[in-house]
């Protein structure tokens, strides 16, 4: 963050990061908690005044988590919905990375496909939904290939742009010591695209939990979207919620896994985000 | 003649890629039975029907009101917002996790709660729209005010800028370029929204027209509409992409 403070005259500079642990508090801590708290008040009382008593606000939802979690019911339907992100999201980065190392590293590779990867990815992946339908019916399969469809292209886009950053002077040595075409995309591009494939990996899983809702949502099969579906339109907003909050903690979960194993496994590595 | 020549080396396998894709798609529909996939020429004839005999068109326009209406609203809001955010610091240090939670919340999932709240009319639909697209800009509007120097302010400050020229000299300049990112992945967003909104909420527009298509089993108008709005997703992404370069240019 202070990278600009290199060329900035010295009276400048910034006080250093390491303050003491009561002045961080009271700088970052402190203004979150109190707009944390300011978010669920308003939230509490503009539901209380204005909407009917279904809608959920803070302290019903609340009181709901117990009883939503020890719900058989409810862990069912978030284990179906985090297997078949799982699922999805491994055959997206086998798929995904082998794909994009091909177009990353082979110029009529990526004349022959480039388009088409570029246009599946801009495409709003949940348009695919009655077409997966009809194909593979009102079935799990179609949130397999729903989840595929939307993690595999941002996995292929950020692998092929890794597999093309690779320095070149990797490539010329190892091409000097006379190593084949696959010892050097599994040597050398593979893992100095790593950092790219992890934040598509980022996206993509994003991606997935999106696309596995929608998923439920179009074909009713049994998930935490259904879940959330069927409990909304039965008023339940509370239970819903509780739904609602579990995948918005996977989705941050994954954000903050990938962000730490980026630092953790490659801490030379910094990029500003490649968010698309 | 060498300018012949590179717009030969460019342009060529772009689209002997496209001629081979399509020819490869017209020998899969031929091939399969016509309720999987139809071949290209077959979707080609549909979407002119649709066009000519059905209101494809007014389809279309319905679609676009809703993504323009609710990606304006969301510029609208986002902007300004992310630029007081990012003046105001201790607004901006107390906000910034919750932003950071709703853009990663997958919000498709909010949808049956509007729908049973504001039921089925246009209002719901742009809501959602609004939903996916503000979180992008309003995210990259911060990111990008953490980004301006404070010595900027406080020179700008010690030579008694008023607070209007501050903004207009410095906050604007400094944070529009990564607005525009969040702008460009905000119409990808607001594609998505668009489309789910129609799927979810009441019927209407592109989304109509395919879940129609879809419940009559007719194969040739699913794929129609998927072509339409995949170009459309292609083009409003380079839109998108132009708009972004242009003002990343401010960037230094």
């Amino acid at each position: 963050m202070t990278e600009s403070a290199v060329n900035v005259p010295i009276s400048l500079v910034r006080a250093p990061k390491s303050q003491p642990l009561t002045e961080r508090l009271r700088a970052t801590f402190m203004p979150r908690l109190i707009t944390g708290i300011v978010i669920l008040l308003v939230w509490e009382l503009v539901v209380r005044a204005l909407a009917p008593a279904y809608v959920a606000k803070p302290s019903t939802v609340l009181m709901a988590i117990p009883r939503v979690i020890t719900d058989p019911a409810f862990l069912k339907a978030t284990a179906a919905t985090l297997t078949a992100v799982a699922e999805g999201l491994a055959i997206a980065l086998v798929f995904g990375t082998i794909i994009g190392l091909l177009i990353g590293r082979s110029a009529a590779f990526d004349r022959a496909i480039r388009h088409y990867v570029n246009g599946f990815y801009a495409m709003p992946m949940i348009i695919v939904l009655p077409l997966f339908s009809l194909w593979f019916g009102y079935s799990s399969a179609t949130r397999i290939a729903t989840i595929i469809f939307a993690a595999i292209f941002s996995i292929i886009v950020n692998v092929a742009d890794g597999a093309r950053s690779v320095p070149r002077e990797y490539m010329e040595v190892a091409r000097s010591f006379r190593s084949n075409r696959l010892s050097m995309l599994i040597g050398i591009v593979l893992p100095s695209s790593m950092p790219y494939l992890l934040a598509g990996f980022r996206l993509a899983a994003g991606r997935a939990l999106i696309g596995a809702v929608v998923a439920e949502f179009f074909i009713s099969i049994g998930g935490l979207g259904y879940y959330i579906l069927y409990n909304s339109r039965s008023y339940h907003h509370n239970e819903a919620f509780v739904g609602v909050m579990l995948l918005a903690a996977f989705g941050i979960g994954f954000e903050l896994l990938v962000n730490w194993s980026t630092r953790r496994f490659m801490p030379w590595y910094r990029r500003d985000e490649k968010a698309n | 003649m060498t300018d012949v020549y590179q717009a030969i080396r460019r342009y060529v396998p772009v689209w002997v890629s496209l001629l081979v894709g399509i020819a490869l798609w017209e020998a899969a529909g031929r091939s399969t039975s016509a309720a999987f996939m139809v071949p290209f020429s077959e979707t080609i004839r549909r979407l002119w029907q649709l066009i000519v005999a059905d209101d494809f068109i007014g389809q279309l326009a319905d679609s676009a009101i809703l993504f323009l209406t609710g990606f304006f609203i969301a510029l609208l809001i986002g902007t300004p917002l992310g630029m007081l955010f990012a003046r105001v610091r201790v607004l901006r240090v107390g906000i910034e996790p919750y932003i950071m939670i709703l853009y990663a919340t997958p919000l498709v999932a909010l949808i049956p709660f509007i729908l049973s709240m504001m039921g089925f009319g246009f209002a719901p639909k742009v809501l959602v729209v609004f939903l996916f697209a503000v979180f992008p800009v309003l995210y990259n509007t911060v990111e990008g005010a953490r980004s301006i120097r404070p010595e900027l302010v406080e020179v700008a400050r010690s030579f008694r800028t008023s607070e209007w020229a501050l903004w207009r000299e410095v906050m604007l300049p400094y944070t529009l370029p990564y607005t525009m990112t969040g702008v460009r992945q905000a119409i990808g967003r607001a594609l998505v929204g668009m489309v789910a909104a129609e799927f979810f909420l009441s019927s209407t527009g592109l989304g109509q027209l395919i879940m129609g298509a879809s419940q009559n089993f007719d194969t040739a108008g699913v794929f129609a509409s998927i072509l339409v709005i995949g170009l459309i997703g292609v083009g409003l992404m380079r839109l998108g992409l132009v708009i972004e370069r242009h003002f990343a240019r401010w960037r230094n």
